[in-house]
């Protein structure tokens, strides 16, 4: 669905952003792509969508060169950007408006969505709206356009505590296997229980790029006894309800994954890490 | 799928510029109505050059504003994302800024003349003719018969100035307008020095009147073949412009 080879990328001359970046991302999954700030993971959804350009290297979305911008590519490709654009449309003429441009959009999904978010009114004026209720009207559009390709930065920004949930129950059931999301954030704990690939950015390279069930295969995740000296921990965090750690797996036990604490493993033992997936 | 222009793409991207511009159009082609009312009130001739210079200035102003979203990140990345070629959203810009702007210009130009010769012969007690100057089609306004000729000149001038402004709104993020106008204002600086430093050097002054030069041109056929020189940079200036601005919005990135 989106293979990206060897892509090197830079806003300016002096820095690289993303370096020799390789990624293999396929379809029926919902891709989390993680890393720290400035770590160039908007501009990798950008690149993928061709809202920027490589430098060097290739990248194939939907079998389309992203940087042609081929409309045939874009209607089936829907990216949410982490700050909204400024838009004197009601929510009625937003939907008159571009539903029309993504052959697969459904009315009838996008009112099903915005009903669960509890927006009534599609009179309402985007320019009105706060951030967290535009996101919500833009997240269920996005859905309702049934394209392969849904790209969202920063999705739980701004959306309170019951729209998190409702949000992890509409991705997971919009997502089949011809669709692919890539969700790129900092806010791990509210996508938990959605994310099915772990892709991690460090130092403007893929550092890590696993499957869950992969990961839960080779890692261990669990919570020890402060004198628990075993030699297969990998990476520990003392918190008050104890030590979280990740461990080599070997023994076949499951365990639930916990993506912050991944995350962190990954940038603290990244070597180690990454020679167990090799 | 025809992945250069799409008639039904086409015409969304223009649904869609109606739909979000819908307060915005009517509030300022009602106000364009009444300042050519107001023109009007006390007769309609010579009001042309008023006319011309509205259509002008308040032209230029709308063509900046063309890719005015790529001023802001989010509206660019929202305008580069809608599945329609980028030759399709130029088109569309041509469209609304050059034919739209002109077309709805005369429009309100023959309201604003009718009502506002009307009302001033009612308020003034005149009886003053309605006469689209700025059309010339009155016979005893322009004698000389070329009316449709003036008027596809004045396009021809107009369509130019907007092509040009269009180019600035992809180019320039922000004061697309002014900053165009600035750019070319130094490129014509340059342009008279240069055209200075050649007088300095062939004729050895700066300041030239009719006297001086003695020009011999042998013949009507160099003076035609000149004129078509000048007829050919001047019409395939304005789709020289559109090119440009294609390249821009190819090459474009937020």
């Amino acid at each position: 669905m989106v293979n990206v080879q060897n892509v090197t990328f830079s806003y300016t001359r002096q820095t690289e952003l993303l370096s020799n970046l390789s990624l293999k991302l396929e379809a029926g999954r919902i891709h989390g792509l993680l890393g720290k700030n400035g770590e160039g993971k908007s501009t990798l959804l950008k690149l993928i969508s061709g809202l920027d350009f490589p430098k060097s290297g290739s990248i194939d979305t939907l079998g389309f060169n992203p940087v042609k911008r081929n409309p045939i590519m874009l209607q089936e490709i829907f990216f949410l950007p982490e700050e909204l654009p400024q838009l004197t449309l009601s929510i009625e003429n937003y939907e008159k408006v571009y539903a029309p441009f993504y052959p697969s959009f459904s009315t009838e999904q996008f009112n099903a969505y915005l009903k669960e978010f509890d927006i009534d009114n599609k009179k309402s004026m985007l320019n009105k709206l706060s951030h967290g209720q535009k996101k919500k009207v833009f997240i269920a559009f996005g859905l309702a356009t049934n394209t392969k390709l849904l790209l969202m930065d920063e999705p739980t920004n701004g959306l309170d505590i019951p729209s998190k949930g409702q949000f992890r129950r509409m991705v997971a059931s919009a997502i089949d296997e011809n669709r692919c999301l890539i969700i790129s954030t900092h806010q791990v704990h509210d996508l938990d229980s959605l994310i099915d690939s772990i892709t991690v950015m460090e130092k403007h390279e893929i550092v890590f790029n696993q499957p869950i069930e992969e990961i839960t295969k080779k890692l261990l995740f669990r919570v020890a006894d402060r004198d628990d000296k075993n030699e297969s921990v990998i990476y520990g965090e003392d918190t008050l309800r104890g030590l979280y750690q990740v461990c080599e797996n070997k023994t076949g036990e499951e365990s639930k994954l916990d993506i912050e604490l991944l995350f962190n493993a990954i940038l603290s033992e990244k070597n180690r890490i990454v020679n167990l997936f090799k | 799928m025809n992945t250069i222009l799409n008639i039904n793409r086409l015409g969304l991207l223009l649904k869609r510029y109606f739909v979000e511009n819908k307060k915005r159009e009517l509030t300022f082609w009602g106000i364009a109505t009444v300042i050519f009312m107001l023109m009007h009130l006390t007769g309609s001739t010579e009001k042309s050059a008023s006319v011309e210079i509205f259509l002008y200035i308040s032209g230029l102003i709308f063509a900046a504003r063309t890719f005015k979203i790529f001023g802001y990140t989010p509206g660019g990345m929202h305008f580069l994302l809608i599945p329609a070629t980028h030759f399709e959203k130029l088109v569309s810009g041509i469209i609304l800024n050059t034919f739209y702007y002109f077309g709805m210009i005369l429009i309100t130009y023959a309201i604003g003349t009718v009502f506002g010769t009307v009302a001033g012969n009612i308020f003034f007690e005149t009886s003053n003719p309605i006469q689209f100057a700025f059309f010339h089609f009155d016979p005893s306004v322009n004698i000389t018969g070329h009316a449709g000729e003036n008027l596809f000149s004045k396009f021809i001038a107009f369509a130019l100035i907007q092509s040009v402004f269009m180019v600035g709104s992809l180019h320039f993020k922000r004061n697309a307008a002014g900053q165009t106008f600035l750019a070319l204002s130094v490129f014509f600086i340059i342009l008279v020095s240069i055209e200075l430093l050649l007088l300095k050097a062939t004729f050895g002054t700066y300041h030239l009147n009719g006297q001086m030069i003695n020009l011999s041109i042998s013949g009507d056929d160099l003076l035609f073949k000149s004129k078509l020189v000048g007829s050919i940079i001047k019409y395939s200036l304005i789709p020289f412009f559109w090119i440009v601005a294609y390249f821009r919005l190819i090459e474009k990135q937020v």
